[in-house]
């Protein structure tokens, strides 16, 4: 028996969809036939959350994330597979289950436009049948997390992006889900706006240890906000495990970074040691093999002696990290 | 349920106190075709001595004026509202809460009627004066006309679903809208009053839902038609109406199934 909040396994989705090449013959030919073609956008995942996690659901554009939350959420129905959110066959689409899961995406609206959020807030009260005392609780805590003071009272149509994207988690929370799909949450909004949501998600958690699964193309919402990461490309599963360990798993080098005191011209004689990945000044950045890493690290600073300022050895960047899983073939990684 | 109808009847509201003027303007373009065909049909039975069938010049007005007054109590714009929302992804939000998105819909509805009834019933006394309209109705028809009426709205809400849910399939139901519209515009009593119609085509609108939406309780209304009759029509009504929440409730689970959440 499973105790996970969402078990997924094998779950598929295959779009069927129309196609045609360019120009009038073939336009005009598509009047009278149409080629279909399938279209696997998710080609059999399989993965567990359990309760309480925030885990990052990373892929490129089109590699099925959306598709996969929309099938987690209950707005699609798969074409194969199984799921289970909080014991709940999602694509039912339960009043039970939809009253203990959000889905938030980034880039749509679901408030009604011409009125005050406050006002939505008391439609979903009655949709979601909140009791008084805990509605007015909810919206209490949301308005202090996020600081809508000012903004729940404004219609919604002159709330500026950032703001309106505040109010729409307040109103995609209101209910108190303990499941949350969070769909680019942060999508358009300028840096101190994506910290604030970002902040306000960790603090969610905390506090009410909602299961959340989220994808963003920011990976500082995934640094910031996931422990673990599940990786998807073209609708199949990559990597599944701690993101601290992806670099690890998926880019077998390290960066080494080396700070020289006598500038450029003696950086010339360091390709032995690794690849060089850019110079500047005196400030060196080589790619090497993790196994020979520390070696190589050792050496460097042997070799170099007094002419070495500052010596630094990571993991890649996790976009770097990220970049070189989707352009790359990988199997699957578990860990 | 009925504290949730009162939360979106508010809220509806704020938002239709937003557009009074356009609201207004919507009204006035629903006003102009049976006015049209009201001044063309006077016309008609002014060049042939007053009279065309059993409708004289103060009938036509009357039969008018009723269909008017129907037309507002029970169309609705479900079709091309319901398409708007499933190509721009706005019918997601509403599948994922615990309330079935259709009662958006009726409250959507029920405060459309309600912020244009004034202003239209002002319009239409004007009407009735102007054509010295004449009504024979009693208060047996009075009080027939009330389920007449809300069985050809709940007619007008369920098939104009029904055809709203082919979105679902097609993402644009513009055309088949279209093409209901022209059987509304020609079966439903308002080119002309379903008896004016010529034979066969009559015997279609008894036949087809059409006429059920607008042409019977707009007869009933005016008393064009006896106790007896107006009883079978209603009867009629209400099989159109189970055959419609009955086709709403098969299409619509097979169109979720289908929706593909485009633009979502």
């Amino acid at each position: 028996m499973s105790d996970a909040v969402v078990d997924v396994r094998e779950l598929r989705k295959t779009f069927r969809v129309t196609e045609r090449e360019e120009g009038l013959a073939a336009t005009l030919r598509s009047f009278v036939r149409r080629h279909r073609k399938d279209v696997n956008a998710v080609a059999g995942i399989t993965f567990r959350i359990d309760p309480g996690e925030v885990v990052g659901f990373l892929g490129p554009n089109g590699a099925g994330k959306t598709t996969t939350l929309k099938m987690l959420s209950g707005l699609l129905h798969p074409t194969e597979g199984e799921a289970s959110v909080l014991g709940y066959v999602p694509w039912k689409r339960e009043n039970a289950y939809l009253q203990r899961m959000t889905l938030l995406m980034g880039n749509r609206s679901q408030l009604v436009w011409d009125i005050p959020a406050a006002d939505s807030f008391r439609v979903l009260q009655e949709i979601y049948r909140i009791p008084d005392g805990q509605f007015r609780a909810s919206v209490s805590e949301l308005t202090e997390l996020l600081e809508l003071q000012e903004l729940v009272h404004k219609p919604v149509r002159n709330l500026s992006l950032g703001e309106r994207m505040k109010v729409e988690f307040a109103a995609g929370l209101v209910h108190s889900p303990s499941v949350a799909f969070l769909d680019e949450p942060t999508i358009g909004l300028d840096v101190s706006m994506q910290v604030r949501i970002r902040r306000f998600v960790a603090e969610y958690n905390r506090r009410t240890g909602a299961t959340i699964l989220l994808t963003s193309h920011y990976m500082d919402d995934v640094v910031a906000l996931c422990k673990r990461v599940v990786v998807i490309h073209r609708g199949r599963l990559l990597y599944d495990g701690p993101l601290a360990d992806l670099a690890e798993r998926m880019a077998p080098y390290k960066i080494i970074t080396a700070t020289l005191h006598d500038g450029a011209a003696s950086s010339a004689d360091l390709d032995t040691y690794g690849t060089v990945v850019s110079r500047d000044e005196g400030r060196v950045i080589l790619r090497v093999d993790r196994n020979v890493a520390p070696e190589r690290t050792a050496r460097l600073v042997n070799d170099l002696g007094d002419r070495l300022a500052d010596i630094s050895v990571e993991d890649p960047p996790i976009e770097e990290v990220i970049d070189r899983v989707f352009t790359s073939e990988q199997t699957t990684v578990s860990a | 349920m009925i504290r949730t109808y009162r939360a979106l009847l508010v809220a509806s509201l704020q938002s239709a106190a937003q557009y009074r003027v356009q609201s207004v303007l919507w009204m006035l373009l629903e006003i102009i075709r049976p006015v049209i065909f009201l001044a063309a049909w006077v016309a008609v039975a002014n060049s042939q001595g007053g009279q065309v069938g059993a409708y004289d010049v103060r009938d036509f007005a009357g039969y008018y004026i009723s269909l008017t007054l129907v037309l507002q109590l029970v169309f609705s714009w479900n079709a091309y509202d319901f398409e708007y929302e499933v190509r721009m992804g706005r019918l997601s939000p509403k599948l994922l809460r615990p309330l079935h998105p259709i009662h958006y819909a009726v409250v959507e509805n029920l405060v459309w009627k309600a912020t244009t009834f004034i202003p239209l019933a002002i319009c239409l006394a004007v009407v009735v004066v102007t054509f010295d309209a004449r009504f024979r109705t009693t208060p047996a028809h009075l009080a027939l006309f009330v389920p007449s009426v809300l069985l050809g709205a709940a007619l007008s809400f369920f098939s104009g679903w029904v055809l709203a849910t082919t979105a679902f399939w097609t993402t644009r139901v513009h055309a088949v809208s279209t093409l209901w519209d022209r059987g509304v515009f020609i079966f439903a009593g308002l080119i002309a009053p379903l008896a004016l119609l010529p034979g066969p085509l009559q015997t279609l609108s008894l036949v087809l839902p059409f006429g059920y939406m607008l042409g019977v309780p707009a007869e009933i209304l005016r008393g064009g038609v006896n106790v007896p009759t107006a009883l079978l029509l209603i009867g009629g009504q209400a099989f159109w109406v189970v055959v419609f929440y009955f086709a709403l409730q098969r299409v619509w689970r097979a169109g979720v199934r289908q929706y593909s959440a485009v633009g979502a």
